[in-house]
């Protein structure tokens, strides 16, 4: 299947985040076009006219998002989110580490859109070779006079950071990454009020995700209408997932949003192994519920995922197949919420700890059949009643495999053993 | 206003309101542990879901504001539900400590689940082992274990007192409350974490395992270690205090206490406390000293007549006491010279005397000599309280160091206490010039050079001018500062309050049992005891020698009296001169009436007995009464309470006759390198505390960090040798970024004799030898 790539353009060129090779295919040149043939209300309005949406996993349109700042003369804050951590997602990755600046080419374009005078980039605390990618992207873009005072001769100025978390996957929702950027503990923030209104150090900011911003410097270039022409109406463009699990060719696929999930697995990423079935496949991150195969053939826009029972997210698409045991699977993806769990509120964090305990004990063939309703009813107290979405998240997949594969935990209760003989991970480290 | 239904009943809020808060007004309640109202919402413990009609999900009453017809249910099964598992949740990790818990009792995690939690556990799995009792300091324990993470404490310190000495620590299950780096907290506001902490992880660490709610008794009273007066409960058991709480008085008062006040309430059973009578420095039956001392006012009125008897008060005594002594003196032992202990020399009109309500509602606050963080310390939590909503609150500082902090932040303009009320009249001359008094004010000060620029005068006379509500601290050093406040007061059409701060705590109460408080009135008495018009001094709580400013005049008439009688808690400085020593009753052991700095009358119960032989003043007088075979009428009852005041004393009466110049200050002695100043610090208050004494040093005096350095003072403090007019003595001294060069601050009325021998200090030296602590 051949491949046209916007976001991970050039993405078979040798030192393509170096600058001179960057701007050799014709990087940079999307900055040019937007501070001289727009004015930065006319970027939003482009924005908007594509479709863009989030790509961190909320699916929230973009350039509305630009449109919220409030125009009370107050600084303005561009936040890019790069915090990465949802198992089975790792686009962004690819993106700083290999493609840095396209990503500082949409940062600048953003906040002229914005109207941003301070940009940070917020790096996941492991991405160290990433946050160096970036650093040295973001040092070259201001030798060549990209960022910094009046760019390109503009009357635009914008400075851009790097700040290294420490390493929570909380501090990829938006406030928690917020406080840690502020040198706070991240912890998420109440809300409202919202970033656009009181964000970075109080001030309106645009939180954007790393995938987000790439999208920009390709929809300067080829307008709003090429973005439409793929995807759906209300789903349209281009998105990138990252395939792993039980498949042939695990990577990064960037493809028109409505692609079937089948064509995904099956044209892009090589199917599923050799001699093996799938079981079901995680469509959006770990956070998302699981689909049977006979969703296979749902298209892949936000639309229809959540239709078929799961959501888009972030475009993590894990595959698993019929040699994987769905107790252990769901303990082990359990437990990374339990290690994640910021503290903050109750249900999120002692349910997850309990979860994990009860799961643990399930896999290893010592749960009771109470432990299953025991196990449902302890996800119903998390379910809703957490201050940030991470507490709902570790429920995704818990959830709907005890729907789908009840048979396997009663299995493991009954027998007092995993019936498939799956390997037992040390889950549980007090 | 907002109109909305809860449980079916209509209830109407101002907009903002939370609905936590809005269910309170109709007496529903609905259970929380983070949210607290002078914090803020939070949204951690998810305690308070509530249903709200349209919305899919339960919400957190605490974080959700209501909105008009809003339809909030607080029962029925998905609340029940909720409740349940959110109490579950915090029960699974924590431990079975009940039993031996400090807070069992008195609980919210056992009201709550008792109330709204699962009648069974279903947690099987080990629980998750933290800290047990660990130090937050020498006062404060905590039990990570028990520890809910409300983030109240944290929050409190941090958000609320600006110290943030507390944080949490850890992520997820393993999260737990710490101190910042493991150092123990010093802040003086850290006991009231105790108090709120909604379950047994906060501890006190003097009443660990001293009494359960069984077995103790809850007074309702005030501390009485500064003018605050701060509304408090105290927890006794077998005669003994052994914890102070904080009181909360709805719409007015959170219920803080500072560490002095929480803390130092063991010196009614401290080792110092008086308990035997001396007279003649031998202990003896305190039959015989009541007897002697009644000998002694016979015979002094019998030789030279009415009036001879001089009475002064000092102490914690409560009005009535005070009005005891007033009317023992006036009708049995034939005097009117009554005073009170003074030792600053300012007063300060009803009239002018400000409420605490003024700082929560001031644009503009002044610091007149006094720094509230260690003088007042909760008036500087009311004033963080305002600061926090209203954040452009203007603060300006008028002393001879530093009042501003970094907590209260503002600006100081830096004069010697004797020139606080010439820049006053300045200032006011800059910027009201036809107001009337202000020429009068500023009669004999026009050319009195100040180390002010003409500028910052004029600027700093505006801003008294221009405030909405002007609020002034004042700590009664210079006396002539009263002038220009009443002059201030009717300049302005707009609020000007006073709130003084010095003592004695009860002075108020003192001067409504009919005593003249002010400074005048003391000196007149002791000058009459220096000549010899009087010829027994009769110290009810007062010590002279300590506390007397003019410390000549206190050692004279001490020295000329024929008899000095001390009724004392603690050995007063004044011991050398004291012919009988009566141990009396103190607060907590005596009922009666405090009224504080803002003129507010409240009563502090009696919940112990006095240790020993000491009796109360009431025993007293009526002894002597006795004794003089004569009914005084100890049966009419005076009430200081006004019933068409309430609980605020009068503030009419004091009409100010016209203006009276400032005073030019006399000259400074050029050749005397070091100025001594002094201040209030309820630390070094005079009574003992065996549970502070961690928190205190020897180091008491200070200096700025530049002379500290110059005297090879490290961190901690050290030793260096004063020389003075009456010879060497070696003192404590620490540095404070809040002291200006070559100025040796003191505490006033400092236990430590030292303090007293100042006098003509001519410089400060590294000793040679530095003595070990
Ligand atoms: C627990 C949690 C983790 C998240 N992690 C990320 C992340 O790693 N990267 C990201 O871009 N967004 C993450 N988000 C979403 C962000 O909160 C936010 O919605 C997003 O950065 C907005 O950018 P977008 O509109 O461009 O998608 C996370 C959200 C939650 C609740
Ligand atoms: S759901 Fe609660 S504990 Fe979990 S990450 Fe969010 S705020 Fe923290
Ligand atoms: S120690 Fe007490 S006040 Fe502090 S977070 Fe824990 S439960 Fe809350
Ligand atoms: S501020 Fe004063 S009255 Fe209040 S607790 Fe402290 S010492 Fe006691
Ligand atoms: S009281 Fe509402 S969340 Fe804690």
């Amino acid at each position: 299947m051949s491949q046209k790539y916007y976001l991970l353009r050039n993405r078979e060129v040798a030192d393509i985040d170096r600058m001179d090779v960057y701007l050799a295919h014709g990087g940079y040149q999307a900055l040019k076009t937007a501070l001289t043939d727009y004015k930065p209300e006319e970027l939003v309005d482009l924005v908007k006219k594509s479709g863009l949406r989030g790509r961190g996993g909320a699916g929230f349109p973009t350039g509305m998002k630009w449109g919220f700042l409030p125009n009370d003369g107050r600084k303005r804050y561009l936040v890019v989110n790069s915090d990465e951590a949802e198992p089975g997602t790792y686009k962004d990755r690819e993106i700083i580490e290999k493609n840095p600046h396209q990503l500082v080419e949409g940062i600048i374009i953003s906040s002229y859109a914005t109207k941003a005078r301070e940009a940070y980039i917020y790096c996941r605390g492991e991405f160290l070779f990433g946050a160096e990618q970036l650093q040295r992207a973001v040092s070259e873009a201001y030798a060549e006079g990209f960022l910094g005072e009046n760019i390109l001769g503009s009357g635009f100025s914008v400075d851009l950071k790097v700040y290294r978390g420490a390493g929570a996957y909380i501090c990829g929702e938006e406030s928690a990454l917020l406080e840690s950027l502020e040198g706070r503990r991240g912890n998420p923030r109440l809300k409202p009020p919202f970033p656009a209104i009181a964000g970075l150090y109080g001030g309106p900011t645009v939180v954007n995700n790393v995938e987000t911003i790439t999208n920009v410097p390709a929809i300067v270039t080829y307008g709003a209408e090429w973005y439409t022409s793929m995807g759906t109406a209300k789903s349209p463009g281009v998105k990138i997932f990252s395939v792993s699990g039980r498949v042939s060719r695990p990577d990064n696929y960037e493809i028109p949003l409505a692609t079937p999930l089948r064509s995904l697995i099956d044209d892009y990423a090589g199917g599923v192994l050799p001699g093996h079935k799938i079981k079901a496949v995680i469509p959006g991150g770990s956070s998302v519920p699981l689909l049977l195969p006979d969703k296979l053939d749902t298209p892949l826009d936000y639309e229809s995922v959540l239709q078929a029972g799961s959501m888009l997210g972030s475009g993590g698409c894990i595959v698993l197949d019929d040699s994987v045991c769905m107790v252990g699977a769901t303990a082990r993806l359990v437990k990374f919420y339990r290690e994640e769990s910021c503290g903050k509120c109750t249900p999120c964090r002692e349910g997850t700890y309990w979860m994990t305990d009860v799961l643990d004990r399930i896999e290893r063939g010592q749960g009771t059949e109470e432990d299953l309703d025991t196990l449902m009813d302890i996800a119903d107290n998390i379910g809703g009643k957490c201050f940030c979405p991470l507490g709902d998240a570790s429920l995704g997949v818990l959830v709907s495999a005890m729907k789908f594969f009840r048979d396997e935990f009663e299995a493991h209760v009954r027998e007092h053993a995993c019936p498939m003989g799956a390997k037992l991970y040390d889950t549980v480290n007090h | 206003m907002i109109r909305l239904t809860i449980d079916g009943q209509e209830v109407t809020v101002p907009e903002g309101t939370m609905i936590v808060d809005a269910a309170a007004r109709l007496g529903v309640d609905v259970p929380v542990y983070c949210y607290h109202q002078a914090l803020g919402p939070l949204g951690a413990c998810r305690m308070c879901l509530v249903q709200v009609e349209k919305m899919p999900k339960l919400v957190t009453g605490c974080t959700t504001a209501v909105t008009e017809g809003m339809v909030v249910h607080t029962k029925g099964g998905a609340v029940e539900k909720g409740r349940k598992g959110v109490l579950e949740f915090l029960l699974i990790n924590h431990p079975l400590d009940c039993p031996v818990c400090d807070k069992g009792g008195e609980c919210y995690l056992q009201d709550y689940t008792f109330e709204y939690g699962p009648g069974r556990g279903r947690f099987q799995e080990p629980k998750i082992q933290k800290v047990k009792n660990g130090p937050i300091n020498d006062l404060v324990l905590i039990d990570q274990e028990r520890c809910v993470l409300c983030q109240r404490c944290v929050r409190f310190m941090g958000d609320y007192v600006g110290e943030e000495q507390l944080l949490l620590e850890g992520r997820g299950v393993e999260t737990v409350v710490t101190t910042v780096d493991h150092q123990p907290a010093t802040s003086q506001f850290t006991g009231n974490v105790i108090d709120l902490c909604p379950v047994g992880a906060l501890l006190s660490a003097p009443y660990y395992h001293k009494g359960r709610p069984w077995n103790i008794d809850r007074h309702s009273t005030v501390c009485p270690h500064c003018p605050v007066g701060c509304s408090s409960l105290a927890t006794t058991r077998e005669s003994h205090i052994i914890r102070l709480e904080g009181r909360p008085v709805p719409d007015r008062d959170w219920g803080w206490l500072c560490d002095r006040g929480r803390f130092g309430y063991d010196f009614g059973y401290h080792a110092d406390r008086i308990a035997d009578s001396w007279v003649k420095e031998r202990a003896t039956s305190a039959a015989q000293a009541t007897r002697d001392v009644a000998e002694w006012m016979q015979q002094t009125n019998a030789q030279y007549g009415p009036g001879s008897i001089g009475f002064v008060m000092g102490g914690q005594f409560t009005a009535e006491e005070a009005h005891l002594i007033k009317k023992f003196a006036h009708d049995v032992a034939q005097s009117d010279n009554v005073a009170v202990m003074r030792n600053v020399r300012g007063y300060l009109p009803a009239a002018l005397n400000g409420t605490f309500q003024d700082l929560t509602e001031a644009d503009t606050v002044v610091f007149v000599g006094v720094d509230p963080y260690e003088a007042v310390p909760v008036v500087h939590l009311k004033l963080r309280d305002r600061l926090r909503h209203f954040s452009q609150l203007k603060v300006l500082g008028v002393g001879p160091r530093r009042l501003t902090r970094d907590t209260m932040p503002g600006r100081d303009y830096l004069v010697a206490s004797q020139d606080e009320a010439v820049f006053f009249a300045r200032a006011l001359a800059a910027a009201a010039k036809d107001g009337p008094g202000v020429q009068t004010l500023v009669d004999s000060v026009r050319d009195y050079v100040l180390p002010v620029s003409d500028a910052d005068i004029e600027a700093f006379g505006q801003a008294l001018l221009d405030a909405e509500h002007l609020s002034l601290l004042w700590d009664g050093e210079n006396a002539a500062m009263a002038e220009v406040l009443a002059v201030l007061a009717g300049l302005r059409e707009k609020p000007t309050a006073v709130l003084p701060t010095f003592g004695p705590v009860n002075w108020r109460g003192y001067e409504q049992a009919g005593i003249d408080p002010r400074y005048d009135n003391v000196e007149e008495l002791l000058n009459k005891t220096r000549t010899g018009e009087i010829r027994m001094l009769v110290l009810w709580g007062a010590d002279l020698t300590r506390d007397l400013p003019d410390r000549q005049l206190a050692e004279q008439a001490l020295a000329k009296a024929d008899y000095v009688v001390s009724a004392q808690v603690v050995p007063p400085l004044d011991m050398p001169y004291i012919d009988a020593l009566l141990p009396v009753a103190t607060w907590g052991e005596v009922e009666g009436t405090y009224v504080n700095m803002e003129g507010r009358l409240s009563i502090g119960a009696a919940g112990v007995q006095p240790p020993g032989q000491a009796r109360p003043t009431r025993t007293y007088v009526a002894n002597w009464g006795r004794l003089f075979r004569q009914d005084f009428g100890l049966d009419d009852e005076w009430d200081p309470f006004d019933s068409a005041q309430g609980d605020l004393i009068s503030r009419a009466g004091n009409n100010h006759g016209p203006a009276q110049a400032v005073p030019r200050p006399g000259t400074r002695d050029a050749s005397q390198e070091w100025t001594i100043i002094e201040g209030d610090w309820v630390m070094e208050n005079g009574m003992p505390s065996e549970i502070l004494e961690p928190r205190e040093t020897e180091f008491v005096a200070r200096v700025s960090p530049e002379d500290a350095a110059r005297l090879g003072i490290g961190e901690h403090g050290g030793y260096v040798e004063a020389q003075t007019a009456g010879g060497t003595v070696m003192i404590g001294v620490q540095a404070d970024p809040a002291i200006v060069e070559r100025t040796l601050w003191i505490p006033r009325g400092s236990r430590h004799d030292w303090a007293q021998h100042l006098e003509g200090l001519v410089k400060l030296t590294r000793p040679e030898e530095v003595p070990s602590v």
